[in-house]
């Protein structure tokens, strides 16, 4: 009508104006009305320059910058170390989501009978295609991680890095260190082995001697005060659903702060 | 930034990024659009329409540019940790096929096995649970002790995540190289040390001497290692800062 109000942003108006045909307007409106609500224009815009910026000359590195080059070459291998232990999280997850389809976290019992959870890992590792070879790849990039992770924080801590205003992403990797350890550790105990099975019961005496709420940890954590079913059960719902949510939200954060602050300037 | 600084001084910021801004070769969105037709060349006159919206409303609101002073993410870092990426998932696998993990007896709580450990990345923390003779006997409790040995090896895995948490709080500044703080690099090499031996401790029976040499040595060496640290980087760090003093404190100067 005349009274409404036109002004340059009624999109709307504009199409009508037009006159496009049936499929660009059709076409139109559900841009626009995306667009409205996900401004998905940015997005489409960021990706046009990519596409005009890759042959463009590459920016200086902070190194070509400073002219360091000649004297510290040797540091920058240490600086990926942080890079590699995310990768080696996303070769864990994957392959520890497909182990996740044929293990099952049951334990009949303790004593005597062989546990369905050792016999599953025992199935993938002599039965199922290519399961040694899923098995080894999971606890080969965990240790990797492991690794990757312990020598990242001596990489920070060597370089200063830790320092005024990354104080937050050193606290944030040493609950993320612990998390990882922690990862290790419940994932050590799923085979239900021996070894799996003693190192339950160090857990379990670990949480009982903390004063006042000992009792209370090894109930929660463990299922009990000694390994059982039901330590297997809960180690198994920690693996693979409480650590990998936190764990993978932290990380997140962590090269979130990374990608705002900047690399530590290394020198 | 810095105006009042000399053109042929180094500049704090380093100069230029390198990164080229687009020029007369990178086509505008009118140009772009020109080239199209259809549904493309729509979608560009719909997106100049929203590019001039969202300019007014910049121009309306106080829009601030941010100005972060760091090492680029993307793209340096991103391209160099891509191209390793391959490398470092081609070793995993190599890893895997060649020393593949087997698996040991089924549990069993009856049989207690002679060796219990956990994986080789908790063995610091085992170790720590193993300081049972440090624990203090207290005279005025009668020589009692104040806490059970293993409550005192949890307390020590937590003092030693909380010693970690604490030292950006007490180390600020701006130096960066190990050199330049040799107390702090030898806290570090203590600190390395002494997961390692805390990691021989749990293993016991690992070096072939005396278990009260092990417990001794565990706490010995890793003082001698930052007294050695110490020693080094301190008598290396006048030589070796003099020709970085020079570059490095004039780009920053030390607080």
């Amino acid at each position: 009508m005349g009274l409404e109000r036109k002004d340059d942003h009624d999109h709307e108006a504009w199409i009508e104006e037009r006159e496009f045909t049936r499929l660009e307007t059709v076409y139109l409106t559900v841009l626009v009305w995306l667009d409205k609500r996900l401004r998905i224009v940015d997005y489409l815009e960021i990706l046009e320059n990519l596409y005009y910026k890759v042959n463009m000359q590459m920016p200086k590195s902070h190194t070509e910058q400073y002219g360091l080059d000649n004297k510290f070459w040797y540091w920058y291998p240490l600086y990926a170390l942080g890079s590699f232990s995310t990768i080696a999280y996303i070769v864990a997850a994957i392959s520890g989501a497909l182990l996740g389809f044929y293990y099952a976290p049951a334990a009949t019992g303790a004593s005597g009978d062989p546990s369905i959870a050792y016999e599953s890992i025992t199935m993938i590792m002599t039965d199922l295609n290519f399961g040694f070879m899923l098995r080894s790849i999971h606890r080969w990039s965990a240790q990797v991680m492991v690794a990757a992770v312990f020598l990242h924080m001596l990489r920070v801590y060597f370089t200063g890095a830790y320092k005024e205003p990354r104080e937050l992403n050193w606290l944030i990797g040493i609950v993320l260190i612990s998390l990882t350890l922690l990862f290790g550790y419940t994932g050590y105990l799923l085979p239900w082995d021996q070894l799996a099975f003693w190192a339950g019961q160090i857990g379990v005496e670990m949480s009982l001697s903390i004063p006042l709420i000992g009792e209370w940890v090894a109930q929660l954590i463990f299922g009990g005060f000694t390994p059982n079913p039901a330590t297997l059960q809960r180690m198994y719902i920690l693996h693979v659903f409480f650590l990998p949510f936190v764990v993978t939200a932290l990380i997140a954060i962590h090269i979130a702060i990374v990608w705002m602050q900047g690399i530590a300037e290394p020198h | 930034m810095t105006g009042t600084t000399d053109n042929s001084e180094v500049r704090t910021d380093g100069g230029e990024t390198g990164i080229v801004p687009p020029d007369d070769e990178t086509p505008s969105w009118s140009e772009r659009k020109e080239r199209k037709q259809g549904l493309a060349r729509t979608t560009y006159e719909y997106f100049e329409r929203s590019r001039r919206e969202d300019q007014d409303l910049r121009q309306q609101s106080d829009y601030i540019e941010r100005d972060v002073l760091g090492f680029p993410t993307w793209p340096h870092e991103m391209i160099r940790n891509l191209a390793l990426t391959s490398f470092f998932v081609g070793m995993i696998i190599f890893l895997a096929a060649t020393l593949p993990p087997h698996i040991g007896a089924p549990a069993n709580s009856g049989v207690t096995p002679p060796i219990i450990l956990p994986d080789w990345y908790l063995y610091w923390s085992f170790g720590l649970l193993k300081l049972g003779p440090l624990n203090p006997d207290l005279a005025l409790l009668g020589g009692q002790k104040l806490m059970a040995d293993r409550t005192f090896g949890v307390l020590a895995n937590l003092v030693v995540v909380g010693a970690i948490a604490i030292v950006p709080f007490l180390n600020k500044g701006s130096a960066r190289r190990p050199v330049e703080q040799p107390f702090w690099a030898s806290v570090g090499v203590f600190g390395v040390i002494l997961s390692v031996t805390l990691a021989a401790l749990s293993v016991k029976n690992l070096l072939p001497i005396d278990a009260h040499l092990t417990f001794d040595l565990t706490f010995l060496l890793p003082f001698v290692g930052a007294f050695i640290t110490y020693a080094v980087l301190k008598s290396m760090r006048e030589g070796y800062m003099f020709e970085l003093n020079r570059r490095y404190y004039r780009l920053r100067p030390p607080k």
